[in-house]
């Protein structure tokens, strides 16, 4: 049994980082709009944002893989979910580099502008390594919280961990072990990020804020 | 249209500075008043007032960290007319490039050693290899007494000492005009005495430099001339002696006598 269901544990790592991946980088032109001194621009994604959050996430599942056929967009399970939680987590990682922004200095793009930096330079090598220190623990905790989340591709029928062990409880009439082999199997995956992450912020701190 | 010819009769020298007619307002609320300014090369002028005359902000406005709602700035050759709706990105690249600028809080780029900080703009600004901007970087630490320090982070130095880095930063890109905004007015009196020295040496060697200060020592002793401003407005900008010593406008009189005579 314990087999059955570690097997789905490289489906839920899939869809978790393959979620976690494009919505990192649909959030950059994101928190980019967010901050952008046109207000259209910046309405529009604050209204993206807010409504993607709002909505919850078993709801926006069904509303992609159940509502989208109806206009002929057919998605098997698997990239319905990971279209899915690449939305939601687009929101949450723009608001998380807009904390990171948020948590740099004024005087820090001053002193860049004033240096002569362009806006790429400025961006890549003075603020996104500062911004990074600021995020790495929020982006981290919204990783572990994903991870958990995508349980619910086993409710569209995604072969993860949740729902092969959905599978073996049936199969043999002993859902305690099933579940909890499955609670298992997420605590081995999320502690150890946890840890890492938390090791990593330690060091970057560390190093940056010696004194 | 007064103020274009003016400006092609007398264009000012390589290094010099030009300031005609400055103004900056936030909505309705002005804050600078037709400031004018003209140096030539190598000369210090240092500005003092009180606070809230508008000082730092005619010193943002000169690299366009603030952006002035009318007048002409021209430093070296690189002149921007303010108030055109969005000036050309090329002009303020210009402005940028003359003008080195020092702030009260050093402002340091904390996630990289002291000697990363001054190359990082020469390679990226200037285009300069990473030899070309070590050497540099290297010859300007020297210059400042920190060549020992250039492995560490700045979080690790004195206010001091983080100031004379941002001063050799900003010299690495070989500015045309050095603007001070209080570069001493977060260090201890001690401290401020190493960044003072600095600036002095600076001064003799005849780099252009603008120096918004409540250093009246220095603005005596190393400047060449003094601006006084107060609300907005330049109230008188003359010789250091004389407008240190014998100020023509009662509000300076009052000025100094509260800074001076404590």
């Amino acid at each position: 049994m314990f087999a059955q269901i570690a097997s789905g544990a490289g489906m839920t790592v899939v869809i978790t980082g393959a979620s976690l991946l494009i919505g990192a980088l649909l959030g950059l032109p994101l928190v980019a709009a967010r901050r952008s001194a046109w207000s259209p621009l910046r309405a529009l994604a604050t209204g993206y944002i807010d409504i993607v959050r709002a909505i919850p996430p078993i709801t926006w599942l069904f509303l992609i893989y159940f509502g989208l056929p109806q206009y002929a967009l057919r998605l098997d399970s698997v990239s319905a979910s990971i279209v899915g939680f690449s939305v939601i987590a687009s929101a949450y990682m723009a608001e998380t580099y807009r904390s990171g922004l948020l948590s740099i200095p004024r005087g820090q793009w001053e002193a860049a502008t004033a240096l002569g930096l362009k806006f790429l330079p400025k961006a890549r090598y003075v603020i996104t390594p500062q911004a990074f220190k600021v995020t790495l623990p929020a982006v981290a905790a919204y990783a572990i919280s994903l991870l958990k989340d995508s349980a619910l591709a086993s409710t569209i029928g995604v072969h993860e961990i949740t729902y092969q062990a959905g599978l073996a409880s049936r199969a043999t009439h002993q859902g305690l072990l099933a579940f909890s082999i499955a609670g298992l199997l997420y605590i081995a995956m999320s502690v150890p990020l946890a840890v890492v992450a938390r090791r990593v912020d330690r060091v970057l701190r560390r190093k940056l804020e010696v004194a | 249209m007064e103020l274009a010819t003016e400006r092609t009769v007398s264009p000012p020298t390589l290094g010099g500075v030009k300031v005609l007619g400055l103004h900056k307002s936030y909505g309705k609320h002005a804050v600078l008043h037709d400031v004018n300014l003209e140096m030539t090369e190598g000369e210090v002028v240092s500005i003092i007032g009180p606070s809230g005359a508008g000082k730092s902000t005619f010193l943002r406005c000169l690299n366009y960290l603030e952006v002035p709602t009318a007048g002409t700035i021209t430093i070296g050759d690189s002149t921007v007319d303010a108030g055109a709706r969005r000036p050309d990105r090329a002009c303020l690249d210009r402005l940028r490039r003359v003008t080195g600028m020092v702030f009260q809080n050093f402002n340091l780029f904390p996630h990289l050693t002291v000697r990363e900080n001054i190359t990082l703009p020469q390679m990226k600004v200037l285009g300069r290899s990473r030899d070309e901007a070590n050497a540099v970087a290297d010859s300007l630490l020297n210059r400042v007494g920190l060549a020992a320090k250039s492995e560490q982070h700045p979080a690790r130095l004195s206010g001091g000492q983080q100031q004379r880095i941002a001063i050799a930063r900003a010299l690495a890109l070989s500015p045309k005009v050095m603007l001070f905004d209080e570069p001493t007015s977060a260090l201890d009196p001690e401290l401020g005495l190493e960044v003072l020295a600095v600036m002095r040496d600076l001064a003799d060697e005849g780099m252009t430099m603008i120096v918004v200060t409540h250093e009246m020592h220095f603005a005596r002793d190393v400047s060449d001339r003094v601006m006084v401003m107060a609300d907005g407005r330049v109230l008188e900008l003359g010789p250091s002696e004389q407008v240190m010593t014998a100020p023509t406008h009662e509000r300076t009189k009052k000025f100094l006598r509260a800074v001076l005579d404590r």
